[in-house]
């Protein structure tokens, strides 16, 4: 087990540049997600870290030790491939096995670390059979098992649950998090997934475009998104976003929407009086209520129940805006709805897209 | 209960309809002719392939195969009568064909091998990406498409101390006490052949194994160089198990081609000297075309086609076993 430091690391491929500077530093036996849309360069940071990408510039040390120039055997990392990449023409003992084989170690060793590790991943009946007499399920097993036996400071997963199906999926990503619950081991997961990010993560690190957007706990990214991506991309159904001013009146702080409707916020914040701002919701955050003061009228659109409750994709003067409701008589919700915005649960993002900041002063209360 | 019965009604349509796609007919009168029609149906479906493969294909081989049991000598208008197992007779006490038979190992196996390594690694260099690559794999391709007869006249002239700057360039390194023709040489002449036959076929492996290489999916070598293997293992591990099929089918395929392949040997040394190139194709030829006895030809060429029909299940054997581990 060990630590990893990431420093200023950025990669070109030619003279495209993919990450734009990324520090990181990920402690001893953390479990770390680098989530982010396709392209956004996570697989290319958690290559770099592997040793299967050179670093352009910046430095990435494993256990304080610097590696950028060391070669991939000689990080002592394991990796699990989002194809699985089990080697088709050994049996699943040998593939388990085959790093232990290549280091020499002794017989005894890796019998005792296969059928450990194979014990620990319900693997034993299948020893002897190739990868191709294997479900998807199975093989992404065998690739855990290759990665475990061999004891690294470190596993690497590059999205490794993307190949299997929903059911699966969840039940591998269970089967992930007690693998790390039991073996403590440093990890660092990439995924496009949210759901994965949110549930496997200590801490996640959202990228875009090759820069770090917020690094923290799932409950973090969830709770107070550093930017409009983050809160865009974390939470589903994805957050509904509205433009607005800023204004303040006396003791309180309000958004004005376009049409002249004043959403009252919880605090006030560092921001110019009339300032662009943009207001930031979570479905499941929206009240259904009758008619108020701040409330607003919405069509309905489409109503999507998913069993444990109902997506109402609505029409917010002609904006899509989604509401998340446990409340079955949404089912029958007529052709318009009134929605409104508990002030503790609204984020606030100014011009550029950042959080907005609360005020110091704390000029009024919601 | 009406659910019961409903169930049933489904199943005796189902049945109903089974039977019709069946094609059993419901009434038993129906005609010999239109019985006879319907059994000959597949058969008249598959008749044009099969008339196609027997005339093209079988057809010759048949006729061949008997000039075997027949004497058949072109300029003897008297000939053709059924001789029995005379040709065999006289084929088990040739010295020349055992000559023969030994060339075209020695012969097979050399071009076959030198192809081979040549082929891998040259696929091996163009399989890592350098500017260039897309050219270097057309030029690559170029020696395939030298006409076999142009590459052997051009090999010949190469040999040739006369006009050809081999034999002087060997002798200024000090291979040869004198800048001559090593074509004309009883101890080394095959290889005059042989070096030709590997130029001309290095870009067949090259192309089939680089074909072959690219399909090896990057993840494995990525996840061995993880496990910690190195250039070495990763090639011994992964490159040869995956390439192993492939191997085992490009070997088979030109060790057939190579034994039955006498036209570079025709045209750089007829079988000379004295015999020392004479493969068992180029003797065939020879008794054919220049001694014009058909039927012995067609006898040597039996053996030849029995000895390579052998070899030739005992690779595709060797290729199930790789493909069933792979």
């Amino acid at each position: 087990m060990a630590s990893i430091d990431i420093r200023n690391v950025r990669k070109n491929f030619g003279i495209v540049s993919v990450l734009h500077g990324v520090d990181l530093s990920i402690k001893n036996g953390e479990f770390v997600v680098l989530v982010g849309p396709s392209g956004c360069g996570k697989s290319t940071l958690l290559r770099m870290i592997a040793g299967l990408e050179e670093v352009t510039e910046g430095e990435i040390r494993i256990d304080g030790k610097r590696v950028n120039e060391r070669a991939p055997k000689d990080r002592d990392i394991a990796m699990v491939f989002q194809s699985y990449a089990l080697y088709p023409h050994m049996n699943v003992a040998e593939n388990m096995s085959y790093g232990l084989r290549i280091r020499k170690a002794a017989r005894e060793k890796i019998t005792a670390a296969v059928s450990n590790a194979a014990r620990k991943l319900e693997l034993q009946p299948l020893l002897a059979r190739r990868p191709k007499a294997l479900s998807g399920g199975q093989r992404q097993r065998v690739a855990m098992g290759r990665a475990i036996v061999r004891q690294p400071k470190a596993f690497l997963f590059d999205e490794p649950l993307s190949n299997l199906d929903a059911r699966l999926r969840e039940q591998m990503r269970a089967e992930i998090k007690k693998l790390h619950r039991d073996l403590g081991a440093t990890s660092i997961y990439v995924t496009h997934d949210q759901i994965e990010a949110m549930t496997l993560a200590d801490r996640i690190v959202a990228m875009h475009e090759g820069v770090v957007q917020q690094v923290g706990s799932p409950l973090e990214l969830y709770d107070r998104p550093a930017n409009l991506f983050v809160a865009g991309f974390i939470g589903s159904p994805a957050m509904n976003f509205l433009s607005a001013r800023y204004e303040v009146s006396g003791e309180t702080a309000g958004a004005r929407l376009p049409d002249g409707t004043l959403i009252a916020l919880s605090s006030a914040y560092q921001l110019e009086e009339g300032a662009a701002v943009t207001l930031g919701i979570r479905p499941e955050h929206v009240e259904m209520s009758p008619a108020s003061e701040g409330s607003l009228r919405a069509t309905v659109d489409l109503i999507e129940p998913t069993g444990f409750g109902i997506i109402l994709h609505l029409g917010l003067h002609g904006l899509p805006f989604n509401v998340f409701t446990l409340d079955r008589a949404a089912l029958t919700a007529g052709p318009t709805v009134t929605v409104a915005f508990p002030p503790q649960h609204l984020h606030l993002f100014d011009e550029t897209g950042k959080r907005a900041l609360e005020s110091s002063l704390q000029k009024g209360k919601g | 209960m009406v659910d019961w019965k409903d169930g049933q009604l489904e199943r005796k349509r189902q049945l109903k309809v089974f039977d019709a796609t069946a094609g059993f007919p419901e009434s038993r009168r129906q005609s010999l002719v239109d019985r006879i029609t319907r059994h000959a149906e597949p058969y008249l479906y598959t008749a044009p392939a099969l008339i196609l493969i027997v005339t093209i294909m079988l057809a010759p081989l048949v006729l061949g195969l008997s000039y075997a049991f027949r004497d058949v000598h072109l300029l003897n208008p008297f000939s053709g009568g059924y001789v029995g197992l005379d040709h065999f007779r006289t084929l088990y006490d040739d010295d020349n064909f055992y000559r023969a038979l030994r060339n075209t190992l020695w012969w097979t196996g050399a071009s076959v091998f030198l192809q081979f390594v040549f082929g891998l690694i040259l696929a091996l260099l163009l399989d890592r990406p350098f500017a260039g690559r897309a050219v270097a794999q057309a030029l690559v391709f170029l020696p395939w498409a030298v006409p076999t007869f142009l590459t052997g006249l051009n090999w010949a002239w190469l040999f040739n101390p006369v006009i050809g700057p081999l034999p002087h360039w060997l002798y200024a390194l000090g291979l040869m006490s004198e800048p001559a023709n090593i074509l004309s040489n009883p101890q080394f002449a095959m290889w005059g052949p042989i070096i030709a036959n590997v130029w001309w076929g290095i870009p067949f492996f090259a192309i089939t194994l680089l074909a072959a290489l690219q399909a090896i999916p990057r993840d494995l070598y990525e996840a061995a160089a993880i496990d910690g293997a190195g250039a070495i293992r990763r090639f011994t591990s992964i490159t040869l198990p995956f390439l192993a099929p492939t191997i085992a089918i490009t070997v088979l395929l030109r060790t057939v081609w190579i034994s039955n392949f006498a036209d570079l040997i025709i045209v750089m040394t007829s079988g000379g000297p004295a015999d020392r190139t004479q493969i068992v194709a180029s003797y065939i030829f020879t008794q054919a075309f220049r001694a014009l006895d058909f039927g012995y030809a067609s006898a040597i060429a039996l053996v030849l086609l029995v000895l390579l029909l052998a070899y030739s299940m005992l690779i595709v054997m060797l290729r199930q076993v790789l493909m069933d581990r792979a």
